[in-house]
């Protein structure tokens, strides 16, 4: 037994691929010697992953909803203007309906809204106020944006009707349907069948007033629109407004997943042919409205777009802090291993253990707790957060009309919503955050004086 | 270097096994330079079983970690199968110390996650032995500690004396050229410390190993065949046990 015999006599120290079996066993094992050390750390790490991938679902669940209601409850992807209705809201800055049939008909990949606006005075039985109106063509709308379909009460009739008559009066008038926005709603008292007036300043440069009864009460998705908001009809508008040719405002659904910038210039060059054919004809450009102008929903939101990229700034800021305080345990936890584990690590120097070796075993033991932290992190956060995706929390008794974030009105129940990618990146953060914290102690055990450490 | 560190041989006929030349060790203490060890000559030859004894301060430990290249020498050489360890680097020095010096220590030698086998066969890991091989090894030198029905026993589930013999095991299934051991009974009974000192000497005749351990015990002081006195740093007296 004393000599063994050559082909088992050693040719390679502290590698080879029983050694670093060794290592994964021994570090394994480690990190149940203080099992309830241990589990305090693995909670404090899995609940910073559960915290994390909950914030996570909760940006990209009001991310989703700030770019839904940004393009498609409203604003489109695109949309065009005259420069005039852009800078001044001119009334008369408007594009033909000759100019939106050459652009359906050049882009059949695409979907147009028409819509016109307009400010007046609005007035209920109680009250009355300013109100900005809007038309649209609710077949196209329908195309383009949820925009109709986002009613909080009553239903999308925004045709001509008889409105009900509460004095029962002999005289029974017809009145478009119109929507109006929940705040408007609640300042003028209305409800689903109430009577509107509206009362403004024609194209025509008359007094344009109507009788209109409300149809359905919109969900906030504008703070503007929720507070002074009245949507009706083309048919509705061109009457009161005796304003028969054009709109202010072509709103336009791209497919998925479009290049919009390219559209964007497609369109423009389009627009540029009609405007020199309109040139052509007589019209002057200023007397048009100045040029076409095509902007995207970023463009058109400044605001949104900024706290789109801002939220995953924040997501990563607030990661990292959450879960640098849990790797504080996991270097805690280390310190006081290293600490009471010295003369052991002396003893395994002594016999030839290599110091690198050591400090793979303690990265090792780390690697495990993340590891362990990340599988329940995620699976407790992901349930959590799918649930959270599904039912979302309802906040409609303290706030029953939403709340404003960004510019945008959201909600009572605020959704979250969650994916894998969001969840493999936390817990990637979760790692290599905890793996470089676990670093501070381990590289301790480089500078152990062997002599010491066994005393 | 490393071959050579693998090196069981290299010794030339008649010469040491260990050669120590003078051989001293200052520490810093503040402002005050403390002398350890002072002038130390020593040869051991291959298969002797010595002990290095005096009291608590006298240097022994200083003296064995100098000779396991636990510690490095102020001055003088250690020469130890034919290498001078104070040339080594603190890599070649751990390889070292991984193919021609087994340890045992005064208690906690072993790791305590692993199992007595585990922790036997732990040595021959590091050396990159065959799995089969490093097995029957370790069951053959447990066996020869008497161990045979505890080696699947964890250290917190055997006694301070098995734990020792669990150390011996360890330290010879490595088949080192010099067994270092710093005062391996100071924590055991008599009974025990006997125990294991028959133990060790025995092993060290039938598998002509070299044996120097460390003791302030009169009483294991009469199992040592040569007994090597240290006194201030100095060695005092050098002679037959």
């Amino acid at each position: 037994m004393k000599t063994p015999s050559p082909e088992f006599q050693p040719t390679h120290a502290n590698h080879g691929s029983g050694f670093f079996r060794m290592l994964l066993f021994i570090s394994w094992r480690n990190i149940w010697r203080n099992p309830i050390r241990s589990l305090l750390t693995v909670s404090a790490l899995s609940g910073s992953l559960v915290m994390l991938i909950l914030y996570s679902a909760l940006l990209e669940g009001m991310s989703d909803q700030m770019v839904s209601y940004a393009t498609d409850i409203s604003t489109g992807k695109l949309q065009i203007h005259r420069k005039a209705y852009l800078d001044d809201q001119d009334l008369y800055a408007t594009l033909s309906w000759q100019t939106l049939n050459q652009l359906e008909k050049q882009n059949p990949e695409l979907k147009f809204a028409p819509r016109l606006y307009a400010a007046g005075l609005a007035s209920s039985k109680q009250n009355s106020t300013g109100v900005l109106i809007e038309a649209v063509d609710p077949k196209q709308e329908n195309q383009v944006t949820h925009l109709l379909e986002h009613l909080r009460n009553g239903k999308t009739d925004l045709s001509m009707a008889p409105i009900k008559n509460d004095t029962q009066d002999e005289i029974n008038p017809e009145g478009y349907g119109v929507l109006v926005g929940t705040q408007l709603a609640k300042n003028l008292q209305l409800t689903l069948g109430s009577e509107l007036i509206l009362m403004t300043q024609a194209a025509d440069g008359s007094i344009g007033n109507a009788l209109y009864r409300v149809t359905g009460i919109l969900s906030p998705f504008d703070p503007n629109f929720d507070r002074m908001g009245v949507l009706m009809s083309v048919p509705a508008y061109q009457d009161l407004m005796a304003m028969q040719n054009g709109m202010h405002e072509v709103a336009i659904k791209t497919p998925e997943d479009a290049d919009l910038t390219k559209i964007q210039q497609h369109l423009l060059q389009q627009l540029a042919q009609i405007s020199t054919q309109q040139l052509k004809s007589g019209d002057t450009l200023k007397n048009l409205g100045g040029k076409f102008v095509v902007e995207t929903w970023k463009q058109l939101n400044p605001s949104v777009a900024s706290m789109l990229s801002l939220s995953r700034s924040m997501l990563l800021i607030i990661g990292v802090i959450v879960v640098s305080l849990a790797a504080l345990g996991m270097i805690n936890t280390l310190m006081m291993a290293i600490h009471e584990r010295t003369h052991e690590f002396g003893i395994l120097l002594s016999i030839g253990l290599k110091r690198w070796a050591i400090l793979v075993m303690i990265l090792l033991e780390s690697l495990y707790l993340a590891v362990l932290s990340a599988i329940i992190g995620a699976v407790v956060g992901g349930g959590i957060a799918l649930r959270f995706e599904h039912h979302g929390i309802d906040f409609s008794s303290q706030l029953p009309d939403g709340y404003d974030w960004a510019g945008v009105v959201f909600e009572p129940i605020m959704k979250g919503s969650i994916s894998m990618d969001q969840i493999w990146q936390a817990v990637i953060l979760m790692l290599v955050l905890t793996v470089i914290a676990s670093l501070i102690p381990a590289l301790r055990t480089l500078k152990l004086n062997t002599a010491e450490a066994i005393r | 270097m490393s071959d050579n560190l693998e090196n069981k041989n290299p010794q030339q006929e008649g010469s040491p096994l260990l050669s120590l030349e003078h051989i001293n060790k200052f520490y810093q203490q503040g402002e005050l330079q403390v002398e350890a060890l002072t002038n130390v000559n020593l040869t051991v030859q291959k298969g002797e079983f010595a002990a290095l004894v005096g009291p608590s301060g006298s240097g022994k430990t200083t003296l064995l970690n100098i000779i396991g290249g636990l510690d490095r020498p102020s001055e003088g050489s250690v020469n130890l199968n034919g290498i001078d360890m104070t040339q080594l680097s603190e890599s070649d020095l751990s390889n070292f110390r991984l193919y021609q010096l087994g340890f045992i220590f005064q208690a906690y030698n072993l790791v305590p996650v692993l199992n007595a086998l585990e922790n036997v066969e732990l040595v021959m890991v590091l050396q990159g032995v065959d799995e089969k091989e490093r097995r029957t090894r370790a069951e053959h030198y447990l066996g020869l500690v008497g161990l045979q029905d505890v080696m699947h026993r964890r250290p917190a589930a055997l006694s301070g004396g098995q734990q020792q013999r669990v150390a011996v095991a360890r330290a010879l299934a490595a088949n080192p050229m010099l067994v270092l051991a710093d005062e391996p009974t100071a924590n055991l009974d008599s009974e025990n410390a006997f125990a294991l000192l028959d133990i060790m000497h025995k092993l060290s005749h039938e598998e002509q190993t070299t044996f120097l351990f460390s003791t302030h015990d009169p009483r294991v002081m009469e199992r040592a065949e040569r007994i090597i006195r240290l006194r201030d740093g100095k060695i005092e007296h050098d002679g037959k046990g």
